[in-house]
Order: structure tokens, then C-alpha cells, then sequence
């Protein structure tokens, strides 16, 4: 593992919500340019830990965390939550394209939300660039004004995934990007994960075991907002240290 | 072969129930269409250019028109929906965003009076607060009142539709580094357009055809005005004073005015149902 340079590293990052503690003690490091799963069953806090990535629990109220995740050296906890964003981006679940914006306007959302000037050819490349990145540009580039929501499932959430792109983050946060997706779609999204990881480290939540060993490098369980096991990807699919891990990788719970 | 009887029996209560509810509702559908009817013959022999673009005449002389009711009706919803629109919106947006908490609640509650305040409360509030410290009836003081009774209605449709939008889409500008004010200006705002403007229309179809709260406020005017400090006609205010006259030529244009209100007020709500739709 020294061969790879850590990208975010998590430190001692406890997470309470009024009284209940939800992350426990986890101290897991991110690596560039890799992918990295995050498994586990419900409610076990994987979706709560990478949204501490990028701040958006803070809208949760009565939500306290602490101990430090640290991007450049910075602790994220300690930085503007806008400031922060801008460095993490993040595709959920459910494909949300904004309904009144066209292809072209949604990946360019990120600039215009923040109020970000851009002259027509940086837009115009911007656009290209993260439309062929995210692999949809083929599929619609003669339709690039027209509202995204008119785009299959599995495009829309390409379309998100080049939104997010389209910011330069150092960071995509993935939470379950297929699970409201079909077959077809769910291999192609697969496929340009792996193809991503060039660019831009990954991490994403998922609660297919089968996903997390297709497209990433290395693997977290989680386990009741504790990190039970961390390791390469190959490593822990075929000779889990914890009897947990190995339990829920049989599908005896989860 | 046993039940026979009884189910027969059962289809026929059946069949005499969905006949009797067809039947109730075209007997509820009827005063309805004889309203209509009733307004449609007697204000469309009032129709004609002159009706439209003169003022009224003395009692005695021949045609005439209500061409200020028209102006007056138009500037007094203009006016009050330049007050309504901005209030009404931005209290249905802070309540859709708020759902719970003691500000929101009272707002809510306050809201909810304020709706089922008699119409002519209002005018005299209007009258109170504008007329009597200003020294005379105005248009101001009449759009005033009509933008109190808007208020509630756009605030609770703002809210309605807002409350419709998914948080998911709030996320997605989070996740874009976006700030809360650009978030909802420029998210969940434009998401919701459709659905505000529909609120918005039959807000305006709801007061255009007040005629308390403007009883002393508007005041009514036989000339043309359009100053914000004058008192101003209105169909409705119009209505009410031709229909009780004795002269038959002012209670013609009554009818022509009825009608013009009924046309305005009925296409408001279809183009707020075409515009919901999208």
C-alpha cells in the first residue's frame, strides 16, 4: 500500500445525531486514483460517512462530529461547507438532474450556482469535455439543449456524474449511483467508474457485493457505524481477517 | 344458481346509484349553466365598441361605456399584486422551507386568519390605515385591501408547491458548492414556476371580483383615473351601483360589466390550469 499517495485521510471521526452515535472511531485513508467501496447493511452509517466528505450533513439537525478529514492538509470539518463542495463532488442515489435546465445548462450548473462567469468557448469545452468523460456526449450531443429530465435513467445519471465532473473535483462521492437503475444502465455506469479513476478518486457507497468487486481497488465494511475491515479489494473478498466481514460477504446478514 | 336473486338484486343498486350520483351532479351543474346563460344573454347586447372604450354617460343619454371600471379594475390588480406577489411568495417560500418551529407555526396560524377575515374587514382596515390619514378614497387604498386578501392565497399555493419539489434536487445544488439563497433562487424557485404562477392567477381571479373591500377604499369614479391617489371605478364597485340604479340604460351596462368580469375571472382560472399542467 506505500506505493499509493493518500488523497483524504480520516482521522478519529466520531458522528453524533442528538443522542445517538452513528460513526464510531474511524480512522480510514483514501487513496489517489483508486476506487474505494464502501459496504455494509442498512443503517450502518456508510452513506452518513461519506456525506461527512462533502459536508452535507450539516443539514441534518442536531448533527456533532468530531476528529478531522483532511483534504491538502486542511481539516474539512473546519472549512466552509461551500468551499468544501467545490473540491468533493457527488452523485446520489437517485438521478436529480435540475428539471428546468437543459443538458448543457445542468453540467455547467456547478459554475452558475456560484455565480461563476465563464466565456462561451471555456463553456462550450467545459460541456464537451465532461459530457465525453462521463461517456454520454455521443448519445446526446444534438439534443444538448434540450432539459435533461427528457433522458433515460441511465443517462440521467451519467448526466449528474459529468455535472460533477464538470467542477474538477479532487473527489467523486458515489451513494449507491446504481441502485435505482436497470441492468443494462448499472454495467455501463460500471464500466465508466472504473474508466474515471484516471482523473478523479473515487469512493463510493454500495450495497451490491458484487459491484464493490468489479469496479474497486479497495473495500470498507462497515458494521453498526463502526469500520470493521479496510484493505485492497482483493484481499478482503478472499481472506477477510474478521469473521463480520466474511459473514456478510456469504450474505448471511445484511 | 341460488345466488341468483340477490345478485341481481345487488346490480340494480348498483345501476340506481351511479345514476342518481350522475343525476345530482348535473342538478348541481344546473344553476351553474343558467347563471351563465342568464349573464351571457343579457350582458352581450351590451357588447359593443363604444362599451369598451367610452365612459359613462348622464342619465338620459344614449350608449356610453364603463371603459374606466375596465382601466380601474386592471390598475387596482396590478397594484395589488406588485404588494401581494413578493409578500406572498417569499412568506410560502420560508414556510416551505421552515416546517417546523414556533416562528413558522405562528406565521402559518396568522396566515390561516388572515384568510378568513371578511372581505369587507378588509376594506375598512384599508380604510382606516390609508383613506382616513391620507384624506381621500384612492386606488391605492383599494389595491391595498385586495393584496391582503391575496396574500394568504398566494403564500399557501407558494407553499403547497414548494413543499412538492424534492429535497433530492436541493442536494444536488449542495453538492455543487452552491449557496442556500442561489439554491432557492435559482433551483427550487424555477422548479416550482408553473405552480406559483397558477397560485398567483387565481389569486388574481379571487379578487378581481371583490366588491366590499373596495366599497371605501377604490370608492368608485364616473371619469377616468389613473392616479394612484385618486379614487378609481372597478367592474365590480360598477356592477353595484348600476344594477340598483333606477335607469334602465345603467343596469344594460351592469349586465355588459357582469359578463366582462365572468369572461376575465373564467379565463384567468383556464390559463392557471394550462399553466399548472406544464
Amino acid at each position: 500500500m506505500s506505493k499509493n499517495s493518500v488523497v483524504l485521510e480520516v482521522e478519529k471521526l466520531n458522528l453524533y445525531i442528538n443522542d445517538h452515535h452513528i460513526l464510531k472511531d474511524i480512522d480510514i485513508a483514501f487513496y489517489k486514483n483508486k476506487v474505494t467501496a464502501i459496504m455494509g447493511p442498512s443503517g450502518c452509517g456508510k452513506t452518513t460517512l461519506i456525506r461527512s466528505v462533502n459536508r452535507l450533513n450539516d443539514l441534518i439537525p442536531g448533527l456533532k462530529s468530531t476528529g478531522s478529514l483532511s483534504l491538502n492538509q486542511q481539516n474539512l470539518l473546519e472549512l466552509n461547507p461551500i468551499q468544501v463542495r467545490r473540491e468533493v463532488g457527488m452523485v446520489f442515489q437517485r438521478p436529480n438532474p435540475f428539471p428546468t435546465m437543459s443538458i448543457y445548462e445542468n453540467v455547467l450548473a456547478g459554475y452558475y450556482l456560484n455565480g461563476i462567469k465563464l466565456s462561451k468557448d471555456d463553456k462550450e469545452r467545459i460541456v464537451t469535455e465532461s459530457l465525453q468523460q462521463a461517456a454520454l456526449f455521443d448519445e446526446v450531443k444534438d439534443n444538448i439543449h434540450r432539459k435533461g429530465t427528457f433522458l433515460s435513467g441511465g443517462q440521467q445519471q451519467r448526466l449528474c456524474i459529468a455535472r460533477a465532473l464538470a467542477m474538477n473535483p479532487k473527489i467523486l462521492l458515489l451513494d449507491e449511483p446504481t441502485s435505482a437503475l436497470d441492468p443494462k444502465s448499472t454495467a455501463s455506469i460500471e464500466q465508466l467508474i472504473i474508466e474515471l479513476k484516471s482523473k478523479v478518486t473515487i469512493i463510493m457507497v454500495t450495497h451490491n457485493i458484487g459491484q464493490a468487486s468489479r469496479v474497486s481497488d479497495f473495500t470498507a465494511f462497515l458494521y453498526l457505524g463502526e469500520l470493521v475491515e479496510y484493505g485492497p479489494t482483493q484481499t478482503l473478498f478472499t481472506n477477510p481477517k474478521h469473521t463480520k466481514t466474511e459473514e456478510y460477504l456469504t450474505r448471511k446478514f445484511g | 344458481m341460488i345466488y341468483d336473486a340477490s345478485i341481481r338484486y345487488r346490480l340494480l343498486k348498483d345501476r340506481l346509484f351511479k345514476i342518481s350520483l350522475g343525476v345530482l351532479s348535473c342538478i348541481l351543474l344546473m344553476p351553474l349553466l343558467f347563471i351563465l346563460y342568464y349573464i351571457f344573454i343579457n350582458g352581450i347586447t351590451a357588447f359593443s365598441f363604444d362599451f369598451f372604450l367610452e365612459l359613462p354617460k348622464p342619465v338620459g343619454e344614449a350608449g356610453g361605456g364603463i371603459s374606466n371600471a375596465i382601466v380601474g379594475t386592471l390598475l387596482l390588480i396590478a397594484v395589488a399584486s406588485t404588494i401581494s406577489i413578493p409578500f406572498g411568495v417569499l412568506i410560502g417560500l420560508y414556510l416551505s422551507e421552515n416546517k417546523t418551529g414556533k416562528l413558522p407555526d405562528i406565521t402559518r396560524l396568522c396566515i390561516d386568519t388572515l384568510q378568513g377575515i371578511p372581505s369587507i374587514v378588509m376594506g375598512i382596515i384599508a380604510y382606516t390605515w390609508i383613506v382616513i390619514p391620507l384624506g381621500s378614497f384612492s386606488l391605492f387604498s383599494g389595491a391595498f385591501a385586495l393584496s391582503l386578501m391575496m396574500i394568504p392565497l398566494i403564500s399557501k399555493s407558494t407553499e403547497e408547491t414548494l413543499n412538492l419539489i424534492p429535497d433530492a434536487l436541493k442536494e444536488a445544488a449542495y453538492a455543487l458548492g452552491a449557496p442556500y439563497h442561489t439554491t432557492l433562487l435559482r433551483v427550487i424557485i424555477p422548479s416550482g414556476k408553473s405552480g406559483l404562477c397558477s397560485g398567483i392567477l387565481l389569486g388574481v381571479a379571487r379578487v378581481s371580483g371583490e366588491t366590499a373591500p373596495l366599497l371605501f377604499t377604490a370608492f368608485g369614479n364616473p371619469f377616468m383615473s389613473v392616479d394612484l391617489f385618486k379614487s378609481v371605478n372597478s367592474l365590480p364597485l360598477l356592477i353595484f351601483n348600476y344594477a340598483t340604479s333606477p335607469y334602465q340604460d345603467w343596469q344594460n351596462l351592469a349586465w355588459g360589466a357582469s359578463l366582462l368580469l365572468v369572461l376575465f375571472v373564467l379565463s384567468l382560472s383556464l390559463i392557471a390550469k394550462v399553466v399548472s399542467k406544464r
